[in-house]
């Protein structure tokens, strides 16, 4: 069954004809070619499908496409000025909190809504915060620093 | 023959619907009667649909609820909070109405899952999803809650403790949608408390969680509420264990033997999770400590 | 600098489900619901009717046009007990295992081929299945493999130093078992590839999340019947790794079914698939006795080791080796007069156990650093007295192990005097005394690992093949290529790094080239990419510095002697005006003037490129042949955790690691290693383990039930650096990436045991689950009561 939907994924309007049986992730990926948004496990386990979706993080794989219609939808891509890379993806490089990189889009997706909407976290806070989002690579103990420094970005106007 | 054995099934052709007013989608229920699922947030259909044919068969009319703004609210009046079906337990954690009125709602809530399940998840489909381990259900179960069940002849507001039947089973009949969620404010006098625990720190599963609401009278128990969940084939109230603590002296033996009550009314499985054995004992555990955060919030004091 | 790193945090990644090819179609496998069963039909004729479905790939179809796949390891032929079963990537006449694919579906989409994979009708006659490794060794026990006779399929003893003589010499004689779960990597990205056949030119293409790309062309090769000459696999961005994306054979599959349907084919693992069929590890079992001395020096080790290897044949012998390291590194960093080993691995109807970080080194230390707790409990001494009095000491490098080993440098009274003092321990033990009588229960664990790295393992594919490749291109810029397979370790950087430095070039001047099956080599594991490819590395990029200069002496007019090169700026060390940059030297070699520039003796001996090739075999091993492993880095951590005795919960208070890794190559990203590898054992001593039911069936194939450590589950980690220099390797540098995972799965182990001292008990198995924890605590309790 296909269903018309209007949406709007990082600031750009689509009109789509989706099958009824897929994701969101799954219309990410291959309808829009926005590839940052990874399949982990497609059970809601492990958060490397994260976006935001009307600015509230959630995981794409539990979402069918037909319900994003009328809906705002934001991915990494979405966070570039140009080609320039936000000041959060800055923090992640300079912190070596990429390793493998699967999980990093959903965990920038994740730290981005922290730390624009709970951004008073104390360290318990914030590992609570990402726990949604699963890395075996990393032990998180760089993902922390970097959100961290990140948060010194943004709280010095270096932000957007 | 014999099916194989698939790593991922894939979500089947479906039939989706996207009502934007309640009386469409109580039509669409009556009209489906035989083969509808409803569809919230999908933190479990999704799951579910994945993993088995019989969670969601082919053709299925995926009924929507997401867009009905009907059932997306929280409100109070006449000291009862009213929570719309769909609303997202985010909004429930955050809400300061809850976190006020109803303070174990909010905690549950904030413990369940991940910040991404919560922001999809509703309570309606924490509830009609009748997980034995639901982490609304015990805190509801203790504050007394009701739950709206409509369908296109009628409604029918039913004691949450008359909802669950079974693991995945609850007294809903074809046509019918929980509408709403109500629940008397806890008394300011009273203490409250929701314990989980999983498998780890974060983002787990229960393998037992307790809520307890618990006045305190002149050093007697006045009203105590005990509800456990993933330890029976529903959440349940351990009423025995209330009648026990009821009029008896605030202690910590008797705190201790009303936990081992409570203790003794659960009907836990062995499964991958936990064992019988183990979920009972942290019946016991739990429950005991859940009594004794709730005096502690109450101001009663505990004599030995 | 960090192009990778910020290619992927920007989404523009190149993980094997980002590629799309022209035309491309996708499979997907089915597997058993059953454990252990013949297969007496496979009928697919309705699944091919499905619109959209191009094939359907059964054992019939692979016994016809694929050869078996090929064995990684041959100990059989020089007369061990050793069987290398005959396996197919898919199960021809039996299964073995609960979810072992029985079909390969090919279709226009994912979900086409999944709905198509509900229709294949199947007839199993069941058999009795083997789940439980002390059944399946009994004679009675039913057979993975009918013309076996038994389920053995490693038995091996190990006979180190004069293990009689130190046990007479023993005041006491300690039992000691220990057992540890069934337990894998799972990364967030499951296995997958593409495989694209041209039917023209006969070239197979292949792109793969995968670990070692050549050793995958020969794999595929030998499997389909295809010279090596027209197979070619590229790396693709590998989300995660740890070992379990070294073996290959659902792969050939998927180069067959492109083969068959003459269409790109992509697969993408799902990860139920993944947790079915994937490379589990560890699972087991020492039961072992030591010989002390009162003083608590350990004098020998005598043990039982049985290794449930699943059906281990798919990885066709690669992962029944690690039974080599483990017994081979129990001495680990100590002082014994001998060990004897009776080890044995058992096939059951399991899931294939294939590497995973540690791949069987782990398990030896492990085993002897539960020893070293128990040793000290009963001793009464402190387990870090133990470690003292034991340790082999800094003036004894190189030092040969009893096994054989050459430990190349260490100063392990360092390492851990100093991990003591970053994880606190004595004010910990201080807290410890006033926690108890308030009823709180804290405990202070340690572990010491020497990791022996960089393996060369005679008659098998893991034998320390290795090549680079580093060439100055026409415009002056560096191109690397070696097997140090990015997998997310940092190897672009490192690598970047090492060839700079030596160069002289300007880093975001180096590309290191996307690793693929043309370079000869091993890949990464054994955490030998800071030995073998590196060492190629620096073999070639030395070579290519000393042709630079000796080409430059003849553009610039200049002694080679006096020449260097800074910021990809070959300068006179003499004057300082007589300069040419890297781009002018390689403008005049290629072009102009070109060879025809260069002087007489450099073109009658043909050397005219600046381009180099080299290998590299480790000194280590060419010298002490027992020594299959080439650097021994060494770790030592703290953990200390208090125990909730009502729940079995367990926090971590505090965490300490201090490591030695050689001459560090990157500093930030050796600690990222750590951290990683940390979390990852705490996760083995807390939570994962792979629970299967007498039936053979997989409980556990989520992350839900495969319970791995969230952020809120691990801890701020302490660390700090020891730096001994490798004498075998060129800059000092030494493997590491493994040493994290084995010590602090036993520091946590180790602290609980510490923790519930007052219940008297003795841990013997892992992982220490809340349940788990809180039955020992009730029986224990139960027995103290008088």
């Amino acid at each position: 069954m296909k269903v018309p939907i209007e949406t709007k994924v990082n600031n750009k309007t689509y009109k789509l004809e989706v099958e009824a049986r897929f994701t969101l992730l799954d219309i990410l990926r291959e309808e829009l070619k926005i590839k940052s948004v990874h399949r982990g496990c497609e059970h809601g386990e492990c958060g490397a499908c994260t976006v935001l979706l009307s600015g509230k993080p959630v995981c794409s794989c539990l979402v069918l496409a037909p319900q994003v219609d009328g809906a705002e939808i934001t991915t990494v891509e979405g966070l570039l000025k140009d080609k320039e890379l936000h000041p959060l993806m800055m923090a992640f490089i300079e912190n070596h909190a990429i390793q493998c990189g699967y999980c990093t889009p959903g965990v920038i997706m994740m730290a981005y809504y922290l730390l624009n909407n709970r951004p008073e976290f104390t360290d318990e806070e914030l590992r609570k915060g990402i726990a949604g989002n699963l890395c075996r690579c990393t032990g998180y103990v760089h993902i922390i620093r970097a959100i961290k420094a990140a948060k010194e970005y943004k709280d010095s106007g270096n932000w957007w | 023959m014999t099916n194989l054995l698939l790593g991922l099934r894939a979500i089947p052709q479906i039939e989706y619907h996207r009502p934007t007013k309640l009386r469409e989608a109580l039509r669409l229920l009556s009209k489906y009667k035989e083969s509808y699922k409803i569809v919230a947030g999908g933190t479990d259909l999704m799951p579910a649909a994945r993993r088995s044919t019989a969670s969601l068969p082919r053709h299925t009319h995926v009924i929507d609820i997401g867009s009905i703004k009907e059932l997306n609210y929280i409100t109070m009046d006449d000291s009862i909070v009213r929570i719309g079906a769909a609303t997202k337990i985010s909004e429930i954690e955050i809400s300061p109405v809850i976190r006020k009125h109803i303070p174990i709602l909010a905690d549950a809530a904030s413990q369940l899952g991940s910040i991404q399940i919560r922001n999809l998840g509703t309570i309606g489909g924490n509830l009609c999803n009748a997980s034995p381990a639901a982490d609304t259900a015990p805190p509801l179960l203790v504050l007394d809650a009701k739950v709206n069940l409509k369908g296109i002849n009628g409604q029918r507001l039913v004691p949450l403790t008359e909802f669950f039947t079974g693991p995945g089973g609850t007294i809903l009949v074809p046509g019918e949608i929980l509408t709403e969620v109500q629940i008397p404010i806890t008394e300011p006098t009273a203490g409250s408390c929701f314990i989980k625990l999983g498998r780890r720190n974060a983002f787990t599963l229960s393998i037992v969680c307790v809520a307890t609401l618990v006045k305190v009278k002149d050093g007697v128990f006045d009203d105590v509420r005990i509800a456990l969940g993933a330890v029976a084939p529903t959440p349940i109230r351990a009423t025995k264990a209330e009648e026990y603590l009821t009029g008896e002296g605030v202690s910590e033996p008797a705190i201790d033997e009303g936990a081992k009550v409570a203790a003794s009314e659960v009907a836990p499985i062995d499964d991958v999770r936990a064992s019988a054995e183990y979920r009972r004992d942290m019946s016991y555990v739990l429950t005991k400590g859940a009594i004794s955060a709730s005096v502690q919030q109450a101001g009663g004091k505990c004599s030995n | 600098m960090k192009e990778r790193e910020r290619r992927l945090v920007s989404g523009n990644g190149f993980y094997v489900d980002d590629i799309e090819l022209p035309n491309m179609a996708h499979c997907i496998f089915a597997g058993s619901p059953y454990a252990h069963a013949r297969i007496k039909s496979i009928d697919a004729s309705r699944a091919l009717e499905v619109s959209g479905v191009l094939a359907v790939i059964t054992g019939r179809e692979v016994v016809e046009l694929m050869d078996p796949l090929p064995a990684t390891s041959n100990y059989g032929a020089i007369g061990w007990h050793w069987r290398i079963p005959k396996a197919y990537p898919l199960a021809v006449d039996k299964v073995r295992y609960q979810g072992e694919p029985v079909a390969a579906i090919i279709a226009e989409h994912p979900y086409i081929a999944l709905d198509a994979a509900e229709l294949i009708d199947i007839e199993f006659e069941q058999l009795p299945p083997i789940s439980d490794v002390n059944q399946a060794m009994r004679p009675e026990s039913p057979l993975v493999y009918e013309e076996w006779g038994d389920n053995i399929q490693v038995h091996l003893e190990f006979n180190f130093g004069d293990v009689d003589e130190a046990f007479k010499e023993a005041d006491r004689v300690i039992r000691v078992s220990w057992h540890e779960g069934r337990v894998s990597g799972f990364p967030i990205e499951s296995r997958g590839c593409i495989a694209s056949y041209d039917r023209i030119t006969g070239m197979l293409n292949m792109w793969s999340s995968t670990q070692a790309p050549f050793l995958g062309r020969q794999y595929i090769s030998s499997a389909l019947r295809l010279p090596t000459t027209k197979v070619r696999i590229v790396a693709a961005d590998v989300g995660g790794a740890f070992g379990n994306k070294v073996n290959w054979w659902k792969d050939t599959v998927v180069g067959l079914g492109s083969i068959v349907t003459e269409r790109p084919v992509k697969w993408v693992e799902s990860k139920k698939e993944f947790f079915l069929t994937g490379a589990h590890n560890r699972d087991v079992t020492w039961d072992g006795e030591v010989a002390v001395r009162n003083d608590g020096s350990i004098l020998g080790v005598k043990a039982k080791f049985l290794k449930d290897l699943g059906v281990e044949g798919t990885n066709r012998g690669s992962a029944a080796m690690g039974i080599i390291p483990a017994c081979c590194s129990v001495a680990n960093a100590y002082h014994l007069k001998g060990i004897r080993i009776e080890a044995y691995g058992v096939v059951t109807n399991k899931s294939p156990y294939c590497a995973y970080r540690g791949y069987g080194k782990d398990k030896g230390i492990k085993f002897m650093e539960r020893i070293i707790q128990v040793v000290a409990h009963e001793l009464e001494l402190e387990p870090e007295q133990i470690r003292f009095r034991n340790f082999i000491q800094p003036d004894e490098f190189p030092y040969k192990q009893l096994s054989g080993y050459v430990y190349d440098s260490g100063d392990y009274p360092a390492v851990l005097g100093k991990v003591l003092e970053l994880g606190e321990v004595s004010s910990w033990r201080q807290k410890q005394e006033q926690a108890r009588k308030q009823g709180k229960y804290i405990g202070v664990g340690m572990a010491f690992s020497v990791e022996p790295a960089g393996v060369a393992a005679p008659h098998c594919i893991f034998g320390g093949l290795t090549q680079a490749r580093v060439r100055i291109t026409s415009d002056g810029l560096v191109e690397v290529e070696n097997d140090q397979t990015e997998i997310g370790q940092g190897s672009n950087t490192t690598r970047a790094k090492v060839v700079a430095n030596i160069l002289g070039a300007k880093l975001d001047d180096i590309e290191v080239k996307r690793d693929s099956s043309d370079m000869p080599g091993s890949g990464v594991y054994s955490s030998r990419g800071a030995i073998y490819p590196t060492g190629a590395l620096i073999r070639a990029a030395t070579e290519l510095k000393a042709r630079v200069i000796k080409f430059a002496s003849h553009f610039m007019n200049e002694e080679p002697a006096h020449i260097d090169i800074n910021d990809s700026v070959i300068h006179s060390t003499k004057e300082p005006t007589k300069r040419m940059s890297l781009k002018e030297l390689a403008d005049c070699v290629y072009f102009h003037p070109g060879p025809r520039g260069l002087p007489q003796e450099m073109q009658a001996k043909h050397e005219v490129l600046l381009d180099v090739c080299a290998s590299w075999f480790s000194p280590n091993t060419a010298q002490n042949p027992t020594s299959t492993y080439t650097t021994y880095c060494s770790g030592a951590d703290v953990a200390v955790v208090e125990v909730d005795v009502e729940t079995g919960a367990v926090s971590i208070l505090k965490y300490a690691h201090v490591h030695d890794a050689g001459t560090l190559l990157d500093k930030d990203i050796v600690e990222g290693q750590i951290f990683g590898g940390i979390v990852q054992g705490i996760g083995e001593a807390l939570s994962e383990e792979l629970v299967y039911t007498r039936s053979g069936e997989l409980l556990n194939t989520s992350y839900t039930d495969y319970v791995i450590p969230t952020a809120q589950d691990s801890p701020d980690i302490v660390i700090g650096h020891v730096e001994t220099p490798s004498p075998f390797t060129e800059l000092g540098q030494k493997g590491m990436g493994e040493a994290p995972i084995i010590g602090s799965k036993a520091a946590m182990i180790n602290a609980i045991e510490d923790a519930l001292s007052p219940f008297k008990i003795r841990i013997t198995e892992s992982p220490a689950t809340r349940e788990r924890v809180r039955k020992w605590i009730s029986e224990s309790q139960r027995r103290l009561i008088p």
